[in-house]
């Protein structure tokens, strides 16, 4: 165990790349490489295909604060579909645990890890899930809003797992008539009944208080946040 | 300390999101682009070509198409405010249903605000009404109740009113989907005016996607408002799903009036009822039966007062007795007052089981009588079944009391207080047979 991180730099360009606490790779802000952890060493991955400009208000540094627990967006891994990009931000909390705030079509959720076995043998393989079906999970009736193949397109920041574009992975994703907000990740294959379940709910931009947040001509940007809400 | 490095060059994708415009690639017509990265699919206002945005922020050329552009009730790249944020139209769909042998067409304006994603608001061409609908931040419940379909969704609880199959049939503007002219989906409307809830089912190759929609009925002011448009906006017809009941909207108020005003009638009849003097000013008992001519005091003159007239006979035992009363003023010039009062008894054994019915004594309440002198007539008679005479010790009474409590008085008021709730209950219940006759459980279509 080393005592406080050493920084790092991009074996590509030497600039100083901020790989920091559960983050496995990261894209060097200077020459765009994709560099991963391994246990003794920066490696590089190779040059990352890039970021798709898909309108997104939300930018990397943008802080907000989520169940009263601040939040850092630290990464983003943008992925491409049949209907378009959406984008998947990767959140670090104050607390130490991660999460990820989900950005597709103007709207939002706030999803975080849980324990696969919560899941796991109990719902249908990628295959067999039919959008518009209810499953229950955790004891929650849930809507199938989504079933989708999808490609990592390309990725800024810091994430926690390494995310080469190109590579295709499978989700389910769930809302419930509470306003959850539920997605399964069944990872590069579609076969298996033990996704990686990922519980949250919708949010606003306001509620959360992002900021700040990209700018777009023409309209005005939107208020600093005010005294922080839950 | 680390020397620091030169700063990392700015990323244009965090940078200001610059408008755009180009030209439609069919027609050259000018297109402004307003949707920032988001968008899917663009269609050319002016020819109605379908375009599509490269990576690379050029409009490829997807379907080339020669048609008129057609004028909506408001026009592309118009602003508003909804929910105290700023929108622009940004995309026009026109869509239709069939029912009926009729077509119901509506204009569908999707808003964008780059902060906060899309709203639509729909005018509905038929009627002139409006909706603001918003995607749902989940998935509603549905299911059945009592045979009808309805949908949960938090709290609210929407009854399903219509589905129907939506086609599309001119488009204009941007769009972060795919949506052109020929698009068919199916809707299911459920509605809890002013809100109701839309299931869009459109089949996909994984199933059929679901898209969940809140709706909001809208004002034609309101949206005017919105949109900062002079004039009038046009006038709506009928009630439409979302629109409001007029007749409901105080509802609240109008049983919580009626409680207060029930409860204050209540009062009002005890302080009524106790603060009258109910003074017998006549009784004779023990009379024959035969005509009796009295001269009574009805109070004070110079009043008017409630009267009690009430007659009995005894011992009626299947046999009956009647007395034709008549009140003949003395101070005043108002007509006698006449009125008859029948009291009668009778029982037998049906079967082995005894029967009894009737009562041998009865009363009449006179309301608005002057005070004063009158002279009583009462001109009694008796009788009883076919071939039976009534008991020969029978006899007769009667007793008059003046300022007595009227129930009709009590009563009338009472259904006056009653009448608003109801007349106001009765004129919704209209409006809501007028809402449901254009929906899938109309009594007969």
């Amino acid at each position: 165990m080393d005592g406080a991180p050493a920084q790092s730099f991009c074996p590509e360009c030497g600039a100083p790349v901020p790989l920091r606490g559960t983050a496995v790779t990261a894209v060097c802000e200077y020459c765009g490489s994709t560099i991963v952890r391994t246990d003794v060493d920066l490696r590089l991955v190779g040059k990352v295909s890039a970021i798709l400009d898909n309108g997104s208000p939300i930018v990397l540094g943008s802080r907000g604060r989520f169940r009263n627990v601040p939040f850092e967006v630290a990464g983003r891994l943008q992925v491409g579909y049949a209907r378009g990009t959406w984008n998947e931000w990767f959140l670090t909390f104050a607390d130490g645990t991660i999460g990820w705030l989900a950005d597709a079509l103007g709207q939002f959720a706030i999803v975080r890890p849980r324990d696969v076995a919560i899941v796991g043998g109990r719902v249908p393989p990628h295959v067999h899930v039919q959008v518009g079906a209810t499953l229950t999970i955790d004891g929650i009736q849930l809507v199938v809003v989504d079933r989708r193949v999808a490609d990592y397109r390309g990725s800024e920041g810091i994430l926690p797992f390494l995310a080469e574009p190109g590579v295709r992975y499978y989700g389910v994703d769930l809302r419930g008539p509470g306003g959850e907000f539920v997605s399964l990740d069944y990872g590069q294959r579609p076969d298996h009944a033990y996704p990686v379940p990922y519980f949250g709910e919708s949010v606003d931009l306001r509620a959360i208080g992002l900021h700040p947040l990209r700018r777009f001509q023409g309209w005005p940007p939107p208020n600093a946040p005010g005294p922080a809400r839950t | 300390m680390v020397a620091t490095a030169a700063a990392p060059p700015s990323k244009w994708y965090r940078e200001e999101a610059r408008l755009d415009a180009v030209q439609c690639p069919s027609c050259g017509g000018p297109i402004t682009r307003s949707g920032f990265g988001a968008i899917e699919k663009v269609v050319c206002p002016y020819c109605g070509s379908e375009l599509k945005p490269s990576e690379h922020g050029t409009l490829a050329l997807l379907q080339e198409v020669r048609r008129q552009q057609r004028q909506s009730i408001l026009p592309l790249h118009a602003r508003c405010t909804f929910e105290d944020l700023p929108w622009e139209i940004i995309g026009i769909v026109w869509r239709e249903v069939e029912a009926d042998g009729h077509v119901y067409p509506w204009q569908e304006f999707l808003l964008y605000n780059p902060y906060h994603g899309y709203r639509y608001l729909l005018f509905f061409v038929y009627d002139n009404h409006f909706a603001l609908g918003r995607p749902l931040d989940g998935a509603p419940r549905l299911d059945a109740a009592f045979g009808r379909r309805r949908a949960s969704w938090k709290r609210a609880r929407f009854k399903h009113f219509q589905t129907s199959v939506a086609r599309t049939i001119y488009v204009e503007g941007e769009f972060p989907w795919e949506v052109r002219v020929g698009d068919v989906s199916v809707a299911h409307d459920y509605v809890d005016p002013p809100r109701g809830l839309s299931v869009e089912e459109n089949p996909g190759p994984d199933g059929t996607d679901q898209t969940y929609t809140e709706m909001q009925h809208l004002d034609g002011a309101e949206v005017f408002a919105a949109f900062g448009l002079k004039g009038k906006p046009p006038r709506p017809q009928g009630i439409g799903p979302f629109r409001p009941n007029p007749w409901r909207r105080g509802r609240g108020l109008t049983w919580g009036s009626f409680l207060v005003l029930a409860g204050l009638w209540v009062l009002l009849s005890i302080v009524y009822a106790a603060a009258r003097d109910d003074a017998v000013v006549f009784d004779k008992t023990n009379l024959a039966f035969e005509p009796f001519v009295e001269e009574i005091e009805i109070g004070k003159p110079g009043d008017t007062t409630t009267v009690e007239v009430e007659f009995w006979a005894t011992p009626l035992s299947n046999s009956w007795a009647y007395a034709d009363i008549v009140l003949v003023p003395h101070d005043s010039d108002d007509e006698a007052v006449g009125l008859g009062i029948e009291v009668d008894e009778w029982h037998g054994n049906d079967g082995g089981e005894s029967w009894q019915e009737g009562d041998s004594r009865d009363d009449v309440v006179l309301g608005g009588m002057k005070t004063g002198t009158y002279t009583l007539q009462v001109t009694p008679q008796a009788g009883a079944g076919v071939g039976t005479a009534p008991p020969p010790e029978l006899r007769w009474g009667i007793r008059v009391k003046r300022d007595v409590t009227m129930a009709r008085y009590v009563l009338l008021s009472f259904f006056v207080i009653l009448g608003f709730p109801l007349v106001l209950g009765l004129l919704s219940l209209v409006v809501e047979s007028q809402r449901w006759k254009n929906s899938d459980y109309a009594p007969s279509s």
